[in-house]
């Protein structure tokens, strides 16, 4: 990849980690998913996590997204510390600030397409930007699909309209926990692509977990995690560096 | 596999926690229903077994025409009789039935009653053993009463106290002068007053003549042979009879209106367990499907079908036998309400306590486990079909069967059942054969068609919803709509108790607006007189009145019996010409109304077709208790409410059918002379009443108002009884949510994680609750009111003549089942609002 896409927004951080523990569980049964992350997501940037399975990707990102509290540790989203925040707050944050895709089951099944899209809008009660939802819908191409129920979609298409609903609203920042887990490699680069245009010509902030390399090198930087704990992040990651660097990490596995 | 059916169960704790309370309360009903009339058997029986004690033989007129009010329909016998018994060898002592009514007054100055229930006045026998001395003595002389212990708590006074009383049809003055105790405990309600022998004679058998005697049989002489010695003496209209045989008669007479009332709660009780079977249906339903993953390992290990199926029908015997035994205790407390209900509505006292026995605990373990496994029986049978592969299969949603031929096969049945009730009902005399199962036919059609129904009934329900909440109310419309049989289903068991309601309040409100027209268009009377349900006018009241200045004359509202030629037994009523023309509207259509004053009868036109009888018609009838004898008939009038009976006599002819102490006077019908100061005859007639202490006075409107609170009673009875079915569809909605929540777990995680408020998941649940309960709702007030409509136009020949709907009970009705929605769904929404996001999203 090249410089030209780096920043479209304003340079520093969107998201801010300090510091961040979560334990599950007590006493012998107690499970370290983070260990004292520190991390910061800039803005305009899109960021993947990489890791084996159980090395706490998921933690961090549900910790991260307002969805799970950290044991310690602070969170700090465009500006707001979300440590403390009542449900309501939360809430609102996640409504207007966040944007999720996750690997499956995005969708609302009694919705279409369409009102999946607007949903965060709709439970806001804010008023849609046509212009916006244009732009979108012509970017994941699904203007021919909107009046479909989920079930009458194929999983990629399902998944370009969870990124679609990520984006309506104009989030701070999007997460994605393995967006293409569940996809055959075409469908996989559609949607890559897609958030990888949100981010160059929206100036859309990603941070995205995948196991994948080749889905990796759609990011601007690479983070690894084990056990709980970064080691290591490549920045202007390629295939072959990730894959390079994954080789460092074996035998650790590589599913998730 | 009972191992697993077991753990399923503790698995699924809360969602058959619920589906066994629906169990509960349909088998309380019955439980419930066998415990009261248990109790009211037994009460009964103590109370004959009181009653015959000392007693071996029993001497009665014989039958002679049809029992009426007035009237037993046999012969009244002479006092005299009594020194010609004693002579038979063999009779220790003969007791003359010495019975009538007799009130005094409470502390308060008013009559001392007990509900609607008689006030029965008896004589005191020293060696009688229907009564025990509790405290004082037995009245010796005129004016002294002993009064029974309930009776006398009522009254708050006490031994020593004096009071007034209507003795028979007489006031006086008394001293009470002990209490007794009735040997049973109970006297069933009715108030006692008991009098010395000498002033029962005067007061309870004016005319010397008594309904029976009953004889104790010496030391040594059997019930048998007693009889046997003492029909030989006897005149051709008495018949002496054992007190065995008596009793058993009496009992068997008894055990026919227990049956009605057994039968009616039973029916009540068949409604709940009907209305249930839709919740065990729905929830078992759910849960298998839920389980398709699960059931289809069962299989794909090597289950067979029939082993799957016993799975979850196991889980059905479980949940039905936990539920109908607690039910069964559920039961008891229905009986214990119903009791209390009795005593303090009706005045009933039930002495014994609440039997529950072998049979009544056997009968509602079977009824609870059959309905419930009943009601799972089709999802069992779901469960078994599904196929191994659907364990590896990511899809889990059985597919959903196409709901045409339901739809096809429900709205003919509503088509074929509507068809069937509107030619019952659209002919002179409404065709219950007909009617009935066409009734039946509609509602079931109605259930099995909801389906079909409820996609466009529920879009316009939830239309206001949708559009002022907007996503909101737009996902709860279409969870509603999710699985329309699951909707349709809750909906139904909330449809059933609705619509017999609505078809009930039609009827109710229908029956007090012809009440109404009635009074208005066959009633000409100022004033009528009454003493309230159980308590006759005294026979003297109406001369009394008739003699006031300013009245033009009165009709008194007596029926007896009249038995005709070839033993059909008919009703009758009396009165003198002048006093029936004037206050009622009575259209002669041949013979004129003057005929009774000659002793002729006139009849029904009804009555005068069926028979064939027209003016001037001889025809033999017994009428009371007279024997067969020939009567001409002096004229046919319409057929009108007020005087249904067949036949009408005259004053004479009634007096000399009917003995005195069985003249049973329902009230006394005044007209006011042609420009009589009607507030000055109100406080005449007021003063003239006063002393009878019971007799109340009230104009045409006040009467109205009287006859329609009678059907208020009715109704609220009904409608308490209704309530039960539902209070189980309710639980039915709240079943139906708990499980969608839960099913729905994963989509409302992702809600929530996309900024859906608390507040909004609670406002989605309950509206898909409110909308699930008014579909219910008004789909059975529409058949409510629709089957309550066809049934007063088939009952238009029969009294309710005018059509009246409530709708300001069916408002209530709709606004109270969308509240029922709302509390509904506070249990699933609190259940849904506490989801941990995280949970939810990962939940497979
Ligand atoms: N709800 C939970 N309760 C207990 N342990 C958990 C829970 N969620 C995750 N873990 C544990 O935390 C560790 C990190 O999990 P996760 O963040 O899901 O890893 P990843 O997404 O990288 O595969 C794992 O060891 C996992 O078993
Ligand atoms: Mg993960």
């Amino acid at each position: 990849m090249t410089d030209g896409h780096v920043t479209a927004a304003p340079a520093g951080a969107v998201a801010q980690a300090v510091d961040l523990t979560k334990v599950y569980g007590t006493g012998e049964a107690a499970v370290r998913a983070l260990d004292g992350v520190s991390v910061e997501f800039e803005r305009g940037r899109m960021t993947a996590i990489m890791g084996p399975s159980g090395s706490g990707k998921s933690t961090l990102m549900h910790c991260m997204a307002a969805l799970d509290t950290p044991t310690s540790g602070t969170v700090v989203i465009d500006g707001v510390t979300v440590n403390g925040l009542k449900d309501k707050a939360l809430t609102t944050l996640r409504r207007d600030r966040l944007g999720f895709v996750f690997q499956s089951f995005n969708l609302v099944p009694t919705l279409t397409a369409r009102e999946n899209i607007t949903l965060p809008l709709d439970i806001a009660g804010t008023k849609l930007d046509q212009a916006w939802f244009d732009t979108i819908i012509d970017t994941v191409n699904l203007r021919d699909r909107l009046t479909h129920r989920p079930n009458q979609l194929s999983g990629g298409q399902q998944q370009r309209v969870a990124c679609a609903r990520a984006l309506v609203s104009r989030p701070a920042i999007v997460f994605a926990d393995e967006p293409t887990g569940n996809l055959d490699s075409r469908s996989s680069a559609e949607i890559l692509g897609f958030l990888r245009r949100s981010v160059d010509e929206f100036g859309q902030s990603i941070v995205m977990v995948t196991h994948d390399p080749v889905s990796a090198a759609y990011a601007d930087r690479v983070l690894f995690l084990s056990d709980g704990r970064i080691v290591d992040e490549i920045n202007e990651p390629t295939a072959d560096s990730v894959l390079a660097r994954m080789r460092g990490f074996e035998p650790a596995g590589r599913q998730a | 596999m009972l191992r697993i059916t077991l753990k399923s169960v503790r698995g699924h704790f809360v969602r058959f926690l619920l589906t066994a309370f629906a169990v509960m309360v349909g088998t309380g009903f019955v439980a419930g229903t066998f415990v009261l009339s248990d109790s009211i058997r037994a009460t009964l029986d103590g109370l004959f077994n009181q009653a015959s004690k000392g007693v071996d033989v029993v001497v009665r007129g014989t039958e002679t025409g049809a029992a009426g009010q007035a009237s037993s329909g046999r012969a009244a016998l002479s006092l005299d009789l009594e020194k010609q018994l004693a002579a038979v060898p063999g009779v220790k002592r003969v007791v003359p039935d010495l019975q009538g009514t007799a009130l005094i007054a409470g502390k308060d100055g008013t009559a001392v009653r007990s509900g609607g229930a008689p006030g029965l006045g008896f004589f005191w026998d020293p060696q009688g053993q229907s009564f025990t001395l509790l405290d004082g003595r037995g009245p010796t002389k005129a004016g002294e009463v002993a009064v029974e212990k309930r009776t006398l708590e009522l009254s708050g006074l006490a031994v020593g106290d004096t009071t007034q009383a209507v003795i028979g049809e007489h006031r006086q003055s008394v001293t009470i002068v002990g209490e007794v105790k009735f040997g049973a405990g109970t006297t069933f309600g009715a108030t006692a007053v008991l009098v010395d022998a000498q002033t029962a004679r005067t007061l309870f058998a004016p005319d010397g003549r008594v309904g029976d005697f009953q004889l104790e049989a010496a030391d040594g002489t059997s019930e048998a042979t007693l009889r046997a010695a003492v029909a030989k003496v006897l005149p051709a209209d008495a018949e002496a009879i054992t007190v065995t045989d008596f009793n058993e008669e009496n009992q068997e007479a008894l055990g026919t209106a227990l049956g009605f009332i057994t039968t009616f709660l039973l029916a009540f009780a068949g409604i709940a367990l009907f209305v249930g079977a839709f919740i065990i249906y729905n929830t078992f339903a759910m849960i298998v499907a839920q389980r398709t993953r699960e059931l289809a390992l069962l299989r794909a290990v090597g289950a067979s079908r029939p082993q799957v199926r016993r799975v979850v029908l196991g889980e059905a015997f479980v949940v039905g036998l936990v539920g109908s035994a607690v039910g069964i205790g559920f039961g008891v407390l229905v009986a214990a309400g119903a009791k209390a209900a009795l005593r303090s509505f009706v005045g009933i006292d039930l002495s014994s306590d609440l039997p529950v026995d072998a049979l009544t605990v056997a009968t509602s373990l079977v009824v609870g486990t059959v309905v419930t496994m009943v009601g799972a029986y089709i999802p069992a049978r779901r469960a078994a079909r599904i196929a191994p592969v659907a364990a590896m299969r990511d899809d889990l949603s059985i597919p959903a069967k196409g709901l045409r031929l339901r739809g096809t096969l429900g709205l003919s049945g509503l088509a074929v059942g509507a068809g069937l009730v509107v030619t019952g009902v659209t002919r002179d005399d409404i065709a219950w054969l007909l009617v009935g199962p066409g009734a039946l036919l509609v509602v079931l059609g109605a259930i099995v068609a909801a389906p079909v129904i409820a996609r466009p009934v529920i879009r316009v329900v939830a239309a206001p919803f949708a559009a002022t909440l907007g996503v909101v109310g737009r996902l709860a419309r279409e969870n509603a709509l999710r699985v329309p049989r699951r909707t349709a289903t809750t909906a139904s068991a909330l449809m059933i108790g609705l619509a017999l309601i609505s078809a009930l309040g039609v009827v109710a409100q229908s029956t007090k607006a012809s009440v109404a027209d009635l009074v208005a268009q066959e009633i000409r009377s100022d004033f009528v007189l009454s003493a309230g349900g159980g308590v006759a006018v005294p026979t003297s009241v109406g001369p009394a009145v008739a003699a006031l200045p300013g009245v033009q004359s009165v009709a008194d509202a007596v029926g007896f019996g009249v038995r005709s030629s070839d033993g059909e037994d008919l009703g009758a009523s009396a009165g003198t010409a002048k006093g029936l023309g004037d206050n009622f509207d009575i259209t002669m259509r041949s013979g004129s109304l003057d005929a009774i004053d000659r002793g002729e009868i006139i009849v029904n036109g009804d009555t005068a077709a069926e028979q064939g009888w027209t003016t001037g018609s001889k025809v033999s009838l017994a009428v009371g208790a007279l024997g067969q004898k020939e009567y001409t008939v002096g004229g046919v009038y319409a057929p009108m409410q007020i005087l249904a009976t067949d036949i009408v006599v005259g004053e004479d002819l009634f007096e000399a059918a009917v003995p005195a102490a069985q003249r049973f006077n329902q009230g006394v019908f005044v007209k006011a002379a042609p420009g009589a100061d009607l507030t000055a005859l109100r406080a005449a007639l007021v003063a003239e009443v006063k002393q009878f202490l019971v007799v109340s006075v009230e104009d045409g409107e006040e009467f109205q108002s009287t006859a329609a609170a009678g059907v208020n009673i009715i109704l609220g009875i009904l409608y308490a009884l209704l309530l039960f079915s539902v209070v189980i569809a309710v639980l039915g909605i709240i079943n139906t949510l708990a499980l969608s929540v839960f099913e729905r777990t994963r989509e409302i995680g992702l809600l929530r994680a996309v900024g859906l408020r608390r507040r909004q998941l609670s406002g989605m649940i309950t509206i898909e609750a409110v909308t699930t309960a008014l579909f219910g709702a008004l789909l059975g007030t529409a058949l409510g009111v629709g089957l309550g409509v066809a049934l007063q136009r088939g009952l238009k020949n029969q009294g309710l003549e005018l059509l009246a709907i409530p709708w300001s009970t069916i408002l209530v009705v709709l606004a109270a089942s969308a509240f029922v929605g709302v509390m509904a769904a506070v249990l699933p929404t609190v259940r849904a609002v506490r989801l941990d996001i995280l949970k939810a999203i990962a939940t497979e």
